[in-house]
């Protein structure tokens, strides 16, 4: 019994899941766009989970988040396009251009709270898509720039659908878990520190100031490369998909799944995009029925899908090695 | 040296701007400093008020004043039915910890958010997505010649409605037992339930105010462009936010001051760089009052920031 507890079974059965079941059925269906969907979800699950981070776990309201999505898939298609600069170049170059915009503007705003931090997020936001929209020289403005050259690896394209699926799924679970591995750890508990009583925190010796600039680019830094992800999977960027009402579908995502727990983000992002799909046959109703899903899940469960408290515990039974020993004192998360 | 009247002609545009998010900003204040919390759904409030005053027009073409005061009462109704549905199930318990905690605040935004969406999709189902034309007759965009500066009907209007509503607001806030009570809740909400104000009857008060003001902005606006679409209350929701973070959140003359600085300011960014960029002036104020003056320029003194 004890040897079969320290068998990771609900992390493999994930990872069957993910890189096993659902490739195998959408392969059965045999349709290009159930790919697309598929990926679509995927991204959204990375940007869901990086929001995550900065609004769940840290309690810092951010309403710009999908401007850091957007500044990750511009860099790729743009390094793309005119640097020919590759995939492998890309997408860490677009997390990287998101973190350091991140750090820049998180400098001088970090020192606001609740509100005002918010506010501050949302005039952020709305001037990265204004300078998209309308920097034509660079960003080719409304027009959006095309990306043909497709993702390779070591100069092996990688082609058709399923295999760009397993390209955007490794990415996508990697940063996952080093998410997981952020939130749910000493570090992750300093920064709930934070959003429980930030002064207290403070108080106690908790560098709240470093410790938000740190959080919100690490969490740039994951959007950034959902966005290049996303550049590589449509070949196609324009401003439209990174304005506030994306910052706003991101938010719900992590609301509805429930503030502060990782499993809810992802099942958040999953429900919120699969729904308007599933809902095609409605036509025109469906965003309707996707407003009133996430109304009712906000009235009538306030926690969210998936609570903190229980995803705290099913991350502590199912997703963590087991308490260890240093010095005769128990330490482990 | 006299001023080239274009110039003249452009702070006319960029101040009836102002007027206009200055509408918007006073109604947004309202609700923000009784609740604490942001109302998404008021940019919803101010389209519905152009849809209904569209309806209105078109089947039986009353005068203006008629139009304005059915829209208003329409508007208000809007309100009372926003605060049942987002607000209202969110003040289940009144003690001080849940009034001022983060979960009750970001709950009521994502369902005024989920309003929202419903609201801007139902139109969209109802009346298509695309402009649809008010008749030209109830336009308010006859010219007024001013010297070397051109008016239009529509800014003398909207000027006006906008003075007349911040005065009886004023009044209504600091001459009357409902503005009292309306002060009371908005300073201390438990301490107003303590003295005997039925905070649940004010609050639904403060909406109906409220979004009597958005809606009549949304038909003014309808009625001086000429067209409405379901999604046109996005933009000037936004800055009316500004505005009212620029004004130090509660204070509504403070708002109206920041509205027309937007305005005017977006006017001449129009007329020196490009129309393109004249939203980035207006957050660009945003943050810079974030960070200087994070208070806002005519804000009472916060705790924190």
């Amino acid at each position: 019994m004890s040897d079969l507890r320290r068998l990771p079974l609900v992390p493999l059965a994930l990872v069957v899941v993910v890189f096993g079941a659902v490739p195998w059925v959408l392969t059965l269906f045999g349709k290009g766009y159930f790919f697309q969907v598929a990926d679509l979800i995927l991204i959204f699950v990375l940007l869901s989970a990086s929001l995550h981070l900065v609004t769940g776990v840290a309690g810092l309201l951010h309403l710009g988040h999908a401007a850091f999505y957007g500044i990750g898939a511009y860099v790729a298609a743009l390094m793309g396009t005119e640097l020919k600069l590759g995939f492998l170049w890309g997408l860490p170059a677009g997390g990287l251009a998101a973190a350091v915009l991140a750090l820049i503007v998180a400098l001088p705003t970090m020192r606001l709270v609740s509100i005002y931090f918010a506010v501050a997020t949302l005039a952020i936001g709305q001037m990265i898509h204004t300078v998209l929209l309308n920097w034509v020289a660079v960003t080719k403005g409304p027009n959006g720039v095309m990306l043909f050259s497709g993702i390779r690896l070591f100069d092996i394209p990688v082609k058709g659908p399923l295999a760009v699926y397993f390209v955007v799924a490794v990415v996508v679970a990697l940063s996952i878990v080093a998410i997981h591995r952020l939130g749910h750890s000493y570090y992750g508990n300093a920064l709930r520190s934070l959003r429980e009583d930030d002064q207290c925190a403070d108080a106690m010796g908790v560098d709240t100031v470093r410790l938000k600039i740190e959080v919100f680019t690490l969490s740039a830094f994951f959007a950034g490369l959902a966005g290049g992800l996303w550049a590589y999977t449509t070949g196609y960027v324009s401003p439209q998909d990174f304005n506030f009402s994306n910052s706003i579908l991101i938010l719900a995502m992590v609301v509805v799944g429930g503030l502060g727990s990782l499993p809810g983000a992802i099942v958040g992002a999953v429900l919120l995009i699969l729904l308007p799909e599933v809902l095609r046959g409605f036509g025109d109703l469906r965003n309707v029925i996707v407003g009133l899903v996430m109304f009712g899940s906000i009235l009538f469960l306030p926690k969210g899908l998936i609570g903190e408290v229980s995803a705290l515990a099913l991350v502590r039974r199912h997703f963590v090695r087991p308490k260890g020993e240093v010095a005769g004192r128990e330490v482990g998360w | 040296m006299s001023i080239d009247p274009y110039y003249l002609q452009q702070l006319a545009i960029g101040l009836s701007q102002g007027v206009i998010y200055a509408l918007m900003a006073i109604g947004f204040t309202l609700i923000f400093g009784v609740l604490n919390v942001v109302n998404f759904a008021h940019g919803e409030i101010y389209t519905l008020g152009a849809f209904v005053g569209l309806l209105v027009i078109a089947t039986f073409a009353p005068p203006l004043v008629v139009v304005l005061l059915l829209v208003a009462a329409v508007g208000a109704l809007f309100g009372v039915g926003l605060e049942r549905i987002a607000f209202k199930p969110f003040r289940r318990f009144s003690d001080e910890a849940s009034l001022k905690s983060r979960a009750m605040r970001e709950s009521t935004l994502m369902s005024s958010l989920a309003v929202s969406i419903v609201v801007r999709e139902a139109l969209e189902i109802g009346f298509g997505s695309q402009m649809q034309t008010m008749p030209f007759e109830a336009m308010i965009n006859k010219p007024i010649a001013l010297g070397p500066v051109t008016i239009v009907t529509g800014d003398v209007i909207i000027f006006a409605v906008a003075v007349v509503m911040l005065v009886a607001l004023q009044w209504l806030l600091t001459r009357t037992r409902v503005g009292l009570a309306i002060r009371a809740v908005s300073a201390n909400p438990l301490g107003a339930k303590y003295v005997g104000i039925d905070t649940d009857r004010t609050i639904v008060t403060t909406f109906a105010v409220g979004s009597m003001m958005g809606a009549a902005a949304g038909l003014l606006v309808g009625l001086y462009y000429g067209s409405i679409f379901p999604a046109m209350g996005f933009v000037p929701g936004i800055k009316a936010f500004v505005a009212m973070v620029m004004g130090g959140l509660s204070s509504i003359p403070g708002a109206v001051i920041c509205a027309l600085l937007l305005g005017l300011s977006e006017g001449l960014a129009t007329t020196f760089v490009s129309s393109n960029w004249a939203d980035m002036v207006a957050y660009g104020f945003l943050v810079v009052t974030l960070i200087f003056f994070p208070q806002g320029l005519f804000g009472a003194g916060r705790e924190r920031v």
